[in-house]
């Protein structure tokens, strides 16, 4: 009922989340929020006043287990036995349907839970009959409907009546195929063999994250104190502060005139000028183990005295994840967007900004 | 040393004030050459041509521009949005030739824009 002229001007709801806490706080949930957001596309790490990469974090970087493209694998091949036990209930693997739309196509997700989500159209839904419900996210009518697998379920062991079914659902009735990214931590050798001896089935490409740096020179720097993460008096606000982070990824210009004419983007107060910064980012499909091993090792980025108070991680979720946290159902609206962003301070306190759009559950 | 802080939550819902989004201009006989002043006008005046003087009296800022790839990433408040985003779909022509304005990501994040997964892409394969 809202007037042609509101109508204009709706947007699409979204959330930011903030959290303040200090990693040495035993009750701190920072590795529970980095292990939960299981598929990560991009890292960028921003440490201001800094020229050069520290060799620590430079090797943990360099140690970010590879990631597979395997092409026009069967779904139900994630729940054969030879794969289940091993790879799947082992926990620390993840796959994710490539280049499948989750606002137009089926996506598929294989949780390092082991739960196995299936993002489907009606049409698919209906033909592949197994049990599931309407997507959250759906308008009016129902179009969209995720089916949800624990494979780590007793009912769901090999041989339970339920297996097969869910299995010849899966590799007779309708067998869905599609290319995947499969990401595994490393814990040990023998899981290895297993991926391998799935992989060679299949036509696939292995490859390792891509890496890249920047050294920034003389550019404003907002100012933040750990206390003070809404911004009210000695630090600017998390929106701003998100946005400066953003134009810095972005290569924006900061050094605007107010009556400018292109753009009018400024640096937000209060801030400093710094003389350098480093930037660098990784991308690929990357495991939430990597990064929290690369949190580890920026938090100790202070045990040694530095010129900045702080240094900021951020990681992009994937836009057609099915999930954003955890079992989370996440949509794509106008857009995809389910990222966090950590920073660190000297004394151990952080801040967790965790951001999502509108076809998504509230961040954890 | 300041002393560790205790635990604070904040859910903000909607409160970012802008949009932020990705646009590529594709020009039928190939790329032009084109200043980023010039882009912004094109913008520009298509509001005009849809929403009058008046209705297109709102700012955007064009906050970066890459002039090889004629790629651009504009700021707007949220209540210009979708008047934005009509415009640039709608604008067919520059110049007296073609062109067509993609609008390759929106978000209210502007860190959201580093990092769309949409740009995987591998060796060959084209992808949408």
């Amino acid at each position: 009922n809202a007037t042609p002229r509101r109508q204009l001007e709706k947007c699409p709801r979204s959330l930011l989340v903030c959290e303040k806490s200090n990693f040495l706080n035993e009750k701190s949930r920072h590795d529970i929020h980095v292990s939960k957001h299981n598929f990560n596309y991009k890292i960028s790490v921003l440490i201001p006043e800094c020229g050069i990469l520290p060799a620590n974090i430079s090797s943990v970087i360099h140690s970010f287990s590879p990631y597979y493209l395997v092409r026009d694998l069967p779904v139900y091949q994630l729940l054969e036995e030879t794969f289940l036990e091993p790879l799947v209930k082992k926990g620390n693997f993840y796959a994710l349907s490539y280049n499948t739309k989750i606002d137009e196509d089926n996506a598929i997700a294989l949780l390092s839970s082991g739960q196995l989500i299936l993002s489907l159209d009606k049409d698919t839904y209906e033909q592949l009959g197994l049990e599931g419900r309407p997507s959250l996210y759906n308008h009016k009518k129902a179009m969209r409907f995720v089916v949800t697998l624990d494979l780590t379920d007793k009912s769901l062991t090999p041989g339970t009546k339920r297996y097969q079914r869910v299995l010849s659902s899966l590799k007779d009735r309708l067998p869905l195929r599609y290319d995947f990214l499969f990401t595994k931590y490393n814990t040990g050798s023998d899981e290895d063999q297993t991926l391998n001896k799935l992989l060679s089935q299949y036509s696939y490409e292995e490859h390792k994250p891509a890496f890249s740096q920047h050294t920034l020179k003389n550019m404003p720097c907002p100012t933040l104190y750990p206390s003070d993460i809404q911004g009210k008096t000695l630090s600017c606000d998390p929106h701003h502060f998100l946005e400066w982070l953003g134009a810095v990824n972005l290569d924006i210009s900061c050094e605007n005139a107010a009556d400018s004419f292109l753009s009018t983007y400024v640096c937000p107060e209060p801030q400093s000028s710094v003389s350098q910064a480093l930037l660098c980012t990784v991308t690929g499909f990357i495991s939430p183990e990597n990064v929290f091993v690369l949190l580890q090792e920026l938090r100790q980025y202070f045990d040694e005295p530095k010129f900045t108070p702080w240094i900021s991680l951020t990681v992009h979720g994937f836009m057609d994840s099915p999930v954003s946290w955890g079992a989370t159902e996440h949509g794509f609206l106008k857009g995809g967007e389910n990222l966090y962003n950590f920073v660190c301070f000297k004394n151990q306190d952080y801040w967790l900004h965790m951001a999502t759009g509108a076809q998504d559950g509230c961040p954890p | 040393m300041e002393e560790p802080s205790k635990f604070e939550r904040y859910v903000y819902k909607n409160a970012s004030v802008y949009h932020y989004m990705k646009i590529s201009l594709v020009l039928e006989n190939g790329n032009k050459y084109i200043t980023d002043a010039q882009f912004k006008q094109l913008i520009i005046c298509g509001l005009k041509d849809l929403y009058g003087e008046v209705g297109a009296s709102f700012p955007f800022d064009l906050l970066k521009f890459d002039q090889n790839e004629l790629t651009g990433i504009l700021r707007v408040y949220n209540s210009g949005l979708v008047k934005l985003w009509s415009a640039l779909t709608l604008l067919g022509s520059y110049q007296n030739e073609a062109c067509a304005f993609r609008v390759t990501q929106v978000s209210p994040f502007l860190l959201a824009l580093s990092g769309n997964s949409r740009e995987l892409r591998f060796g060959d394969q084209l992808i949408w």
